[in-house]
């Protein structure tokens, strides 16, 4: 059966843009391949600078891949034909003070995945819009609210509605957890894992918390300057890590807590 | 002896819509040489305290404690400017990101040049500017700098944050301070980064015997760092005592949700299995709860959770509970 | 779905009604407000109100002082200039021109900078950057001496006036919507629409125009106290309003001969430039400290 979403020889380098006549060129990212299914997790571990970020963008379609080919369900995926994309493949953002347009109540903000991809009609949409409020654990009532009456917890759970409202099949969080406190952190996670087990979702989660990596994911892949250092399951990784990049990371976490 | 010995603090802000008791009734003592932690969520009020200790809060607050007291002496009944004199020369504090506390426009150098204080440049006028720049390669050594050159001339947004949060370590140590309060020190670094600056704070400790108030919002992090904790929610003083005793016993219903819901503390947690949390989210400060503030949300909660409760001192493990954890022990 | 509302408020206000409110509350702004509001309703009003025609003249009443002095006579308010025009009606009929005038040059140059600043921040590379330094040439000019360029081409009028101050307010308002929507892009929400599958143009729309709007109007209400002053200015030189039309600044010219033994002739003028400057930068202000209350709430 072929994987859900299947990456091969992934790149993207970077010409410096100071100078239009030099060839200096930046590689961002050196080729990697790796697939993933259905109701599976994958998180991607990596400093600043060592590339998560790139393949982020190159999944979702916001930047064109210098070489290589995603594959989802068997179709190739081209760059700039972002309606076939953002059916099947979300985003969440970091940051959620600035991923919420502060203008728009949150009924708007969820109407514009539906408008410009569904054929639904106004009734139609207002009902889909309520249901998927109710799932995230928001109340209905919200519709009419503006994004700066919500808490930061609250306002990750509304960038999960939108990135669930057009029912995809892999959601990519992009350091969606790392700003929340961990009270709310838990329970994105528990909200996660229920949705992952309700629609099948496949996750792609990049993170640099050991702790969370390894209570939620099933593969990992550890990136430096680039370069896929590591991969494979994720307790055989973490158990046995055999880079020494792997074994510095996980000395600098695991060394905090007391036994 | 202690060091800094606060009962009761309470901070008020004035609004429109009447005062509301950001931080209700705190106590906090640290003596000398001690690491301490001081957890708590979002709204839980502990930047406001740290800056509340500073005496750096600007007029809409207004702070009442039963007893502040510093190295046992009495701060509440001097005037402003004294106790401003008394805290600048003992307590300094370093921020959260500190690219963006330092100066953009002026070099590091100048920056640290500016923090020695002019009572530790002996000599005469023309030896000054010399001495100054001694004492300022001095810290940077101190914090773990080697090539002071290149960091004299750099400004700000040439270097990166793990670097950034050690010149401002450096320009807090300029004045050999007593306590150094590190409001979330590390919460826009990458976890390597984190472990060299704990690291430093931990050997800034032994090494001056320098006591440390460590703030952060996450309580797997700070447990490796220090000797006690505190926790604090929602303005509430919730239960403090060593990091042992927090950890392995913890007594409030609020500490052990804490702890049972960070997988990195609970090692033996089938993976993907939902964590245990408590419902609900942190109240706003509009709508703050009466009494116990955890009581919307606690399991344990009862009807007399309605009234505030009392500190019980359980052999140096304090807890703010009416139906503490204890017997489970 | 047993309670539907569970929160005391009622109302949810926008950002922009917040900032409606904020406003509100300042009351120096909201007097200012209604100064603006009171030029404005003058500037429409004035052709009917006006006591006496304002361009025509009666040489019984030459240079007849105003009501308050031991000369004047209460059918001529403010008093008569050297022509035996009455000056309330001239000023009436000057607000409509001065300030009137201001703010059409505002509106046109507003429509046309925002146009050409949201479609210059669309592009990039050497384009940009060409347009960019052509822009940063014609900003360094300041804007009478470029207005007294352009009327010193097109000659003198109130027309020709006009389009002369348009084109010096038009790259004003090219540059903040440039930079403002250069900032919005960088934003998350728009990088999100743009995942959805939006259009610029409904980019633009949706996202970026709302949230642009407070910079735009702050600028509006700068353009505008310089528009009065540089209609008024080119009006003094006489390159702008030809006489007999009452233009609060060829009135000034006309009554400085006069200075001595008619002051009025030239206070008054003054005194209306004032007040609709100082009306027109309390409202600006007052928009800008609206915002910063905003924020800090």
């Amino acid at each position: 059966m072929p994987a859900l979403l299947q990456v091969s020889d992934l790149s993207k380098t970077y010409k410096d843009k100071n100078y239009w006549y030099n060839r200096k060129q930046y590689t961002a990212l050196n080729p990697l391949s790796f697939s993933l299914d259905a109701y599976q997790t994958l998180a991607i571990v990596g400093e600043i600078g060592s590339g998560k970020s790139t393949l982020a963008k190159l999944l979702v379609g916001a930047e064109k891949a210098t070489t290589g080919k995603i594959q989802l369900n068997g179709q190739l995926l081209t760059k700039g034909n972002f309606k076939q994309r953002c059916q099947h493949i979300r985003m969440i953002f970091q940051d959620s003070g600035t991923t919420l347009n502060p203008n728009l109540t949150i009924a708007q903000l969820l109407d514009e995945p539906l408008v410009l991809n569904t054929p639904l009609t106004e009734p139609q949409r207002t009902q889909l819009i309520r249901t998927t409020l109710q799932q995230v654990g928001l109340l209905a009532e919200h519709m009419n609210f503006y994004p700066h009456m919500f808490s930061g917890g609250q306002k990750q759970r509304i960038s999960l509605a939108r990135a669930i409202i057009l029912q995809p099949q892999v959601i990519i969080l992009d350091e969606a957890l790392a700003s929340l406190d961990p009270s709310l952190r838990a329970q994105m996670i528990n909200l996660l894992l229920d949705l992952q087990q309700k629609m099948g979702l496949a996750y792609i989660l990049i993170s640099h918390n050991l702790g969370i990596v390894k209570h939620f994911s099933d593969s990992i892949i550890v990136l430096n300057s680039g370069e896929v250092v590591e991969s494979g399951e994720t307790k055989v990784v973490l158990k046995k890590p055999q880079h020494k990049y792997t074994k510095k990371l996980l000395m600098s976490q695991f060394f905090q807590i007391k036994h | 002896m202690n060091l800094l010995d606060i009962r009761n603090l309470s901070i008020e802000l004035k609004t429109k819509q009447g005062s509301i008791l950001a931080v209700d009734r705190v106590s906090l003592t640290m003596k000398e040489g001690e690491v301490r932690g001081l957890v708590g969520e979002s709204g839980s009020g502990k930047s406001i305290l740290a800056q509340a200790i500073t005496g750096i809060l600007d007029d809409r607050w207004e702070v009442h404690a039963d007893r502040f007291h510093w190295k046992n002496q009495d701060l509440l009944r001097l005037s402003p400017q004294e106790r401003k004199s008394i805290i600048a020369k003992d307590i300094a504090m370093i921020f959260q990101e500190p690219i963006a506390c330092l100066d953009p426009t002026t070099t590091v150098g100048e920056q640290l040049e500016e923090a020695v204080p002019n009572d530790q440049l002996t000599g005469y006028f023309w030896q000054k500017n010399k001495q100054r720049k001694l004492a300022v390669i001095n810290l940077l050594h101190k914090v773990g700098i080697k090539n002071h050159d290149k960091c004299y001339r750099s400004f700000p947004h040439q270097l990166t944050e793990a670097f950034c949060q050690r010149v401002m370590i450096a320009i807090a140590l300029a004045r050999q301070p007593l306590l150094l309060i590190a409001d979330e020190p590390t919460a826009a670094m990458e976890s390597t980064n984190q472990g060299q600056i704990f690291r430093l704070l931990a050997s800034l400790n032994q090494l001056k015997n320098m006591s440390i108030l460590l703030i952060s919002h996450d309580l797997e992090n700070v447990t490796h760092w220090t000797n006690t904790i505190t926790v604090m929610y929602s303005g509430q003083f919730v239960e403090a005592g060593t990091t042992e005793q927090i950890f392995n016993s913890p007594y409030h219903p609020y500490t052990k949700a804490l702890l049972d819901s960070s997988p990195k503390a609970n090692i033996e947690l089938p993976p993907k299995s939902r964590l245990t949390t408590l419902p609900g989210s942190i109240p706003v400060l509009q709508h703050l709860p009466i009494g116990c503030r955890l009581g919307p949300r606690c399991p344990r909660a009862q009807q007399i959770c309605v009234k505030a409760p009392k500190t019980t001192n359980y052999h140096g493990h304090q807890v703010n509970c009416h139906y503490s954890l204890k017997e489970n022990y | 779905m047993a309670r539907d509302k569970i929160y005391s408020e009622e109302e949810f206000p926008s950002p922009l009604q917040q900032l409606w409110s904020s406003f509100r509350q300042t009351n120096v702004a909201m007097l200012g407000f209604y100064g603006y509001l009171f030029l404005t309703a003058l500037a429409i009003l004035s052709p009917v109100f006006t006591p006496y025609n304002s361009m025509e003249s009666n040489l019984d009443v030459l240079l007849l002082p105003p009501a308050w002095d031991s000369h004047g006579d209460v059918s001529y308010l403010l008093g008569t200039d050297s022509l035996g025009r009455d000056m309330l009606s001239r000023l009436m009929h000057g607000a409509s021109l001065t300030f009137g005038l201001s703010f059409i040059v505002v509106i046109i140059s507003l429509g046309v900078g925002v146009l050409f600043g949201s479609v210059s921040a669309l592009t990039h590379g050497v384009k940009s950057s060409i347009f960019n330094h052509f822009l940063d040439v014609i900003l360094s000019i300041p804007t009478l001496l470029l207005a007294i360029i352009i009327v010193a081409i097109l000659g003198p009028g109130l027309s020709n006036t006009l389009w002369a101050i348009v084109m010096t307010l038009i790259p004003q308002f090219i540059h903040v919507t440039h930079n403002a929507v250069k900032e919005e892009f960088s934003k998350d929400y728009v990088l999100a629409s743009r995942l959805d599958g939006a259009s610029s143009w409904r980019i633009l729309q949706y996202s970026v125009f709302p949230n642009i709007v407070e910079k735009i109007i702050n600028q509006a209400t700068l353009a505008q106290s310089a528009a009065i002053l540089d209609i008024a200015a080119l009006g003094f030189l006489r390159l702008g309003a030809q006489s007999p039309l009452s233009e609060w600044g060829a009135m000034l010219f006309s009554g400085l001969d006069l200075f001595y033994i008619a002051p009025w002739t030239v206070y008054l003028p003054g005194l209306a430039i004032l007040f609709a400057v100082l009306t027109t930068n309390l409202v600006g202000e007052g928009l800008r400290h609206a915002v910063k209350m905003r924020k800090e709430n």
